[in-house]
């Protein structure tokens, strides 16, 4: 019986430990995310205004309000507006430099993607700063346009050349290992076929890179829905709350307008958005990936 | 052949033209936070006439640089400590049992799905829990918060590589009478160095630039990191965009000089992470 224990104890000594293991991470977690979130599912049913020790139950009455608020148009369209915006700019650039890069092997390639990634360490506050500065006194100086951040129709395009500054280089990157991982042996093979530039590209190279089109794309596009640092560095929401986002609202109705309760339904309904928008993202490029 | 070699001519010029459009910030950036206030406003492009770190001076004094990089080093360093050893332990444990244990597969899943909650559902909660707990204007709250936000993600870089690596090292430890603990920390762990690497410089960028939880958590003056305290700086110094320019660049060196020095674990870890996610 004894001898028994013992083996026992051989075979899988980590019995208890397996969970120990995972103990720090889990209280991190549950601290920092799990519990947030339980407890903001407690105050999205309630009239909290963000400083009171009290506050009162109120069903769904911040959902139903919700559905009413005209101020929420502007915030949803304005994100819409950016994210599209964005995602199509970002991939673009980023696909077009790829391409460029992987023609350029050797010293040269490897300088220009570090130049482009660098600006990927910056601070979203810091690349916001800067550019301010730039469209302000170098657009008026050098071509005496006033800055497009003053403008309401210009104000979201030039948020998306601050944001392609400073994160172009994440999926460039993607972008070119992919490339890089493009069998030769497919280009040559299409080539002897009589496959000219074009060809090759969206028959070869479009459907082997796919699953980087599906990440980027996704990744983007829900890094645009949720960004906040970098618009609020550059524009705080302005001119006339032309580049507030969804994003900018929530923190807005807990900071500024007192109702925390409410600012917590709709960051709710952002997260449903978000996970609808994501899955069938996801489901709609994973479809167009070939298999070798 | 000759219009092959111009297409290659062309390559450079357009690489070039990239290069030379993506420094142009850092170009503005250098030159302004030598330029004095007039310089500037007659020609925000020019170099300056002579060179004086003047600003770099002034900038230091106003904002107090060097209390606001002390916080940032503090929870920076302590927040990437915390979640190489934590999500270490996590992932391994993850990677070899998790098949087999219910409810390490459900922390799995709960890991997973945290990736795509956005901060904002938890901008509201994590004020009213930490103003509670009175770990609001405070390091260690944010180090908690960091750490927290960080270990799904390096949870999951440390469980990949883990199950690349096989058993019977462990296995043989055990047979030598190691306990689980002394196991990992005497053999696994080693073996995890390049994982370590990538979490470590991805996560010290990451947690240094922060904004979102710095904007919630510290909202006194003393206690702020560089990044929050530029955000406050530059809206309260509007006028004086010199010495605006010199803090920036103060506070953009150690983060660049970070990035030369780890930028392969860096980049590797960002295609590595996106490719398996």
């Amino acid at each position: 019986m004894k001898r028994r224990r013992s083996t026992k104890g051989l075979v899988d000594p980590s019995a208890r430990a397996k969970y120990v293991f995972a103990l720090p991470a889990l209280t991190f977690f549950a601290v920092a995310i799990a519990i947030p979130f339980a407890a903001g599912i407690n105050i999205a049913f309630t009239d909290w205004n963000g400083v009171a020790k009290s506050y009162h139950y109120v069903g769904f009455a911040n959902f139903a309000k919700l559905a009413g608020d005209s101020r929420i148009v502007s915030p949803i369209r304005n994100t819409v507006l950016f994210s599209a915006l964005g995602v199509v700019a970002n991939n673009v650039l980023t696909l077009s430099l790829a391409l460029l890069f992987d023609r350029m092997r050797g010293r040269l390639g490897d300088f220009c993607r570090l130049v482009v990634f660098i600006p990927c360490c910056l601070s979203g506050v810091l690349s916001a700063f800067i550019w301010k500065f730039i469209y302000r006194f170098v657009l008026s100086t050098v071509f005496g346009v006033p800055s497009p951040l003053g403008s309401v129709t210009f104000v979201i395009p030039a948020i998306v050349v601050i944001s392609l500054w400073c994160s172009a280089g994440i999926n460039m990157l993607i972008y070119y290992s992919a490339l890089k991982n493009v069998p030769r042996e497919l280009y040559e093979a299409a080539l002897v076929d009589g496959a000219g530039a074009f060809t090759r590209f969206r028959r070869v190279t479009i459907p082997m890179i796919a699953p980087a089109f599906t990440i980027c794309i996704t990744l983007t596009f829900t890094n645009y829905l949720r960004e906040f640092g970098n618009v609020m560095a550059a524009t705080g929401g302005g001119p006339a709350r032309a580049s507030e986002t969804i994003s900018m609202y929530i923190f807005d109705n807990l900071y500024t307008y007192n109702k925390a309760g409410y600012g917590q339904a709709i960051s709710f309904a952002f997260l449903v958005a978000l996970t609808l928008i994501a899955s069938a993202m996801t489901a709609f490029f994973r479809r167009r990936e070939v298999e070798l | 052949m000759r219009a092959r070699k111009s297409l290659a001519v062309l390559r450079v010029l357009a690489a070039a033209a990239i290069c030379a459009a993506f420094l142009f910030p850092f170009y503005i950036a250098v030159v302004n936070s030598l330029k004095t206030p007039l310089e500037t406003a007659r020609n925000a492009l020019a170099p300056p006439g002579s060179f004086s770190l003047a600003n770099f001076v002034t900038a230091a004094r106003t904002i107090d640089f060097m209390r606001a990089l002390l916080n940032s080093l503090i929870v920076t360093v302590s927040s990437v400590v915390l979640i190489v050893l934590s999500s270490s332990l996590c992932g391994y444990t993850l990677a070899r049992h998790a098949k087999r244990s219910r409810a390490l597969k459900a922390l799995d899943k709960a890991f997973l799905a945290s990736l795509m909650v956005p901060f904002q559902i938890l901008m509201i909660p994590v004020y009213r829990i930490f103003k509670s707990i009175g770990l609001i204007n405070n390091l260690l709250g944010m180090i908690i918060m960091l750490t927290g936000i960080s270990v799904a993600f390096a949870t999951f870089l440390y469980a990949g590589f883990v199950k690349s690596i096989p058993r019977e090292l462990e296995e043989a430890a055990y047979l030598d009478g190691c306990g689980p603990y002394k196991t990992f920390f005497m053999i696994v762990f080693p073996l995890l160095k390049v994982t370590t690497a990538t979490v470590a410089s991805l996560h010290a960028m990451w947690l240094w630039n922060d904004f979102n939880i710095s904007l919630i958590l510290l909202q006194k003056e003393s206690i702020r990191t560089i990044t929050i305290k530029q955000f406050y700086f530059f809206s309260q110094y509007a006028s004086d965009y010199n010495m605006a320019f010199a803090a920036a660049i103060l506070s953009m060196i150690p983060i660049l000089a970070f990035f030369l020095f780890a930028q392969k674990k860096m980049i590797s870890g960002i295609v590595g992470g996106a490719m398996k996610g």
